[in-house]
């Protein structure tokens, strides 16, 4: 029992190894971008200093 | 060991390890809340019913994180066995704060919705065939619902209902619950705000697990693949020598594609069982005898040394297998016997026996 365990242990971890830092790598790839031509203020930027942005 | 149903058979070391556990729970929640905010301006910005969801989002983070390197540190190095001794309760305190952290979500992003609060969960974000937009929401609903089956079966008569194999199987789920709460994290916080603390604790902690489980898996696959070598006379198992083994203590041998056996000394004799815990399948052979019994080193299920069999009132069983010397040779029959065989520990010969340390 503790070898299969030991075994499947093995394959589960092998394959969050590769597969977690993968799916985390493309979701960051694939966000979206403001456009080349986008408004320099923008809603989601920090906020100025003081009174409305 | 129960024989009859208590919802948890305290003790003292239970005891100072939840206290432990939620004193460093109630320090995390008040540092975050009140220390949090004058350090990052994130912080300062947001609301503080926002400022409680993330504070205790990012803590069953931290404590998922913790609870599942505690299997391999244990097996790396033995003085982070104390940790698995109690790790149900971790799990079940993670499964707790996930679930404050949700009810938070739901009061705040979802207090004024006008259909159901769970219905609007469920359909806010429809974006399924997104990559950076699918709903993360639907990751970490699986993550919780995972979480609270574990934290319900976690008792000790679910273990004994389902049987040891079906109960660890399903508590394996908790790497899927893990994988989950990933995804749910990365889509969710990190796609929408830099956090970087958040950052490193996602992919710091990702790395840690990896590291961690794999390196103590390949320890393990090398143990394995060895083997011990055979005697080629009657087939018998060289599991090592008798000076290696200390008073009270174990060695182990492990057949060709077999389990691991191990060989206790205990008053000048010698004994062999099977070194899977019935309880959890915990290795009994990194245990030690206590009072005359077999003791596992993971919650402490105890066997007569004669015949494998827990004292009275309790019933759990091991393997017990036939051990001999040639000269301090020790070596053990791979064909275990019938559970409940009473077999007498083998008395070691004056000559090689040794002064051990317990």
């Amino acid at each position: 029992m503790q070898r299969r365990h030991r075994r499947a242990h093995a394959a589960i971890w092998t394959g969050l190894a590769v597969v977690l830092p993968l799916a985390v790598a493309i979701i960051f790839t694939t966000l979206p971008k403001p456009a080349p031509d986008a408004p320099a203020v923008r809603l989601d930027a920090a906020p100025a200093a003081e009174g409305q942005p | 060991m129960s024989v009859s149903y208590k919802p948890v058979i305290w003790n003292r070391t239970k005891l100072i390890y939840d206290a432990v556990l939620l004193a460093g729970i109630v320090l995390y929640i008040l540092l975050y809340l009140n220390v949090g905010p004058q350090i990052s301006t994130a912080l300062q910005e947001v609301d503080p019913p926002i400022r409680r969801m993330r504070a205790f989002g990012s803590l069953a983070l931290l404590l998922l994180t913790f609870v599942l390197a505690i299997g391999p540190l244990a097996r790396l190095d033995t003085r982070f066995m104390p940790l698995l001794y109690n790790r149900r309760h971790f799990g079940v305190i993670t499964a707790v704060v996930a679930a404050t952290h949700a009810a938070y979500v739901l009061a705040w992003y979802f207090a004024y919705s006008p259909t159901p609060q769970m219905t609007a969960l469920f359909t806010s974000n429809t974006s399924f065939g997104s990559i950076a937009g699918f709903p993360f929401e639907i990751f970490g609903i699986l993550a919780l619902l995972i979480l609270g089956i574990l934290a319900v079966t976690s008792h000790d008569f679910w273990l004994s209902f389902l049987s040891p194999p079906l109960w660890k199987g399903i508590h394996m789920s908790i790497y899927a619950a893990y994988a989950a709460v990933v995804l749910h994290v990365a889509l969710g916080a990190l796609a929408s705000r830099r956090d970087m603390t958040l950052a490193l604790l996602t992919l710091g902690g990702l790395a840690l697990l990896c590291t961690l489980h794999l390196v103590t898996g390949r320890r393990e696959r090398v143990a394995d693949a060895e083997g011990s070598p055979v005697d080629p006379d009657d087939g018998w198992i060289v599991v090592g020598d008798v000076a290696e083994i200390a008073e009270g203590r174990a060695i182990l041998g492990a057949g060709p594609g077999g389990e691991r056996i191990a060989v206790f000394r205990s008053n000048g004799a010698l004994s062999a069982f099977s070194n899977v815990c019935s309880h959890q399948n915990g290795p009994i052979g990194e245990g030690k005898v206590v009072r005359g019994l077999v003791t596992c080193p993971w919650h402490g299920y105890q066997y007569r040394l004669e015949d494998g069999c827990s004292p009275p009132p309790f019933r759990e069983r091991i393997r017990k297998y036939r051990v001999r010397l040639a000269g301090t040779t020790v070596l053990v029959d791979p064909d275990p016997l019938p559970l409940g065989t009473r077999l007498e520990p083998l008395p070691i010969p004056a000559a090689p026996a040794r002064q051990g340390t317990a």
